[in-house]
């Protein structure tokens, strides 16, 4: 049994998005009551969140971009930039206590505290670029806890990992003339998803070019593609590549049930992937895995999903 | 979407007395295929490709360049004006990117030299700007969701789709319309700038549209005439 964090704070449901919204707070709930009813809460070290130091937010992104989201939510704006990225007042507050919590529980693993951690945040990050909100998506989580990684604590190479059924095109901008982050995404073909962005021939540019690396799967398929493609792409470039801490994208919505993309992934593909990536974890990076929450909006499915995300990161 | 706002302005030309090896330079520097031929007046005498360039050029010159002196007097002696294509099919600046798209399928060619009315040189249009041009209109440069609906053939359609889709306050970045489907049947293809597609999804379904699964959708159902 391994030492899991598990970052979950009720805050994370202040940020309201409107009627019509898959993002809603009733899924990180659903997250919630998946991981407590699988009597995991008393095996897991609870993390609650801490507000972001703006100095981390500005690695990744502008600050005149960082401002004009908490203008918007002090004006009480009702979208920002785009009606995709539908906001509350509390908005703003929310994505800063996603980074916040995410860097806590990241230092906690670097100082041996935990060996790995789930962080159920609210909103996602993925698709955020350097002065663009996107996709339900205002701070990048997880580029900024691979810059920070990188900053405070030293390390060289960071893998991320991203299996949310859309492409993160955010992070992988960020990165692509990185050669020290690694950006694996496998996701629904994007000539038929959301962003239309993270096509095979994407490679990363002038010296991150190879550190990139995308797996675009048609609509209809399901595990034993997604089994394929990890096994033929991912792998091997973890592999040479050697991440010293692996960062995930948890995206839960290429379920069969999920209506937000035509991907059928069962529930036990999921538990199959963070088997894999944890055994990755164990070869390269002594066990350190982070992985945070993206999309995955199926209400139904959420808690056995995240019930058996964390079982896997337990490893009893 | 006229052809002087897509075609290449800058233009690589030569002069009809230059030599065949000068052509094949300046193409591999510059990464072109097509070299419109002019004369000093900057008017369009020809053009030359790097398929004419390669055919009369023997194979071992281009693995050994240095053997071109020694073993190949009479290509040295040759002049783009003996391999070029003289009058060559052509296009105005005023002309649109549909004309210069249907041009170039008719004629099966890569390029076209656009030349103004008093026949002098103003740019080169090729397949790759078009294809620029095009991945422009179809905004797929900007993030966004591909739907595919099946539409009855009648007036009006079109409309509700994009009404429905406006009322959420969702833009678009184009919107397709497939030619031949089932009889008596159209595809709409729009494509959105959202994420959020499960909603518009079922709120199109409510209004007695069809989707169609992804794997099911073609773009073009012309029959092929190869």
């Amino acid at each position: 049994m391994r030492r899991t964090g598990f970052l979950f704070d009720r805050r994370y449901l202040l940020h309201e998005t409107g009627p019509y919204h898959p993002e809603v707070p009733d899924r990180l709930e659903a997250v919630y009551s998946g991981i407590k009813a699988g009597g995991l809460l008393r095996k897991l070290n609870q993390i609650s969140a801490s507000v972001a130091e703006l100095k981390w937010i500005e690695t990744v992104h502008d600050r005149s971009y960082i401002d004009r989201l908490n203008d918007a939510c002090v004006a009480g704006k009702k979208v920002f930039d785009c009606p995709d990225n539908q906001i509350c007042s509390d908005t703003y507050l929310t994505a800063l206590l996603a980074v916040g919590g995410i860097l806590d529980t990241i230092r906690m693993m670097m100082q041996g505290e935990i060996d790995n951690a789930f962080c159920a945040v609210r909103p996602p990050g993925h698709h955020a670029e350097h002065s663009e909100a996107m996709g339900f998506c205002y701070f990048n989580n997880i580029a900024i806890a691979a810059r920070y990684l990188q900053i405070e604590w030293h390390i060289e190479r960071v893998g991320i990992i991203d299996f949310d059924v859309h492409h993160g095109n955010g992070t992988q901008h960020l990165f692509e003339k990185d050669p020290t982050v690694f950006y694996y995404s496998i996701h629904q073909h994007p000539s038929f998803a959301y962003p239309g962005t993270g096509r095979e021939f994407e490679y990363g540019t002038v010296d991150g070019y190879g550190f990139t690396k995308n797996s675009p799967v048609l609509p209809g398929q399901g595990d034993e593609e997604y089994k394929r493609l990890i096994q033929r792409d991912l792998e091997p470039a973890f592999e040479s590549f050697a991440p010293e801490v692996i960062l995930v994208s948890a995206g839960f919505d290429g379920h069969v049930d999920d209506d937000m993309s035509d991907i059928c992934l069962s529930t036990p593909w999921y538990t199959w992937m963070m088997t894999r990536i944890r055994a990755m974890a164990d070869r390269y990076s002594q066990g350190r895995l982070i992985s945070v929450l993206e999309g995955g909006y199926s209400l139904a499915r959420l808690p056995e999903l995240a019930c058996q995300h964390v079982e896997v990161l337990l490893d009893e | 979407m006229f052809v002087s706002k897509s075609m290449t302005r800058k233009v690589v030309t030569i002069a009809p007395g230059a030599g065949i090896f000068e052509a094949y330079e300046k193409m591999k520097q510059h990464k072109i295929r097509h070299l419109p031929v002019v004369d000093g007046d900057n008017r369009l005498l020809g053009i030359v490709t790097d398929r004419d360039v390669r055919s009369v050029m023997p194979y071992e010159l281009f693995k050994d360049p240095d053997l071109q002196k020694s073993q190949s007097k009479s290509l040295a002696d040759m002049r783009i004006v003996d391999i070029m294509t003289s009058a060559p099919t052509h296009i105005s600046p005023s002309s649109t990117i549909q004309d210069a798209l249907l041009l170039i399928e008719e004629k099966r060619i890569g390029a076209l030299p656009v030349v103004d009315d008093d026949g002098r040189l103003k740019g080169i249009i090729s397949v790759r700007d078009l294809l620029r041009a095009f991945t422009n209109v179809l905004g797929i440069g900007d993030p966004g969701t591909l739907l595919c609906i099946l539409v009855e053939e009648k007036v009006g359609q079109l409309k509700r789709i994009v009404d429905a889709i406006t009322e959420e306050g969702v833009s678009f970045g184009s919107v397709l319309v497939g030619r031949y489907w089932d009889e008596g049947k159209r595809a709409v293809f729009p494509y959105i700038r959202t994420q959020n597609v499960a909603h518009i999804k079922r709120k199109l379904t409510q209004m007695g549209f069809t989707l169609l699964e992804p794997m099911e959708w073609y773009l073009d159902q012309l029959p092929s005439d190869e």
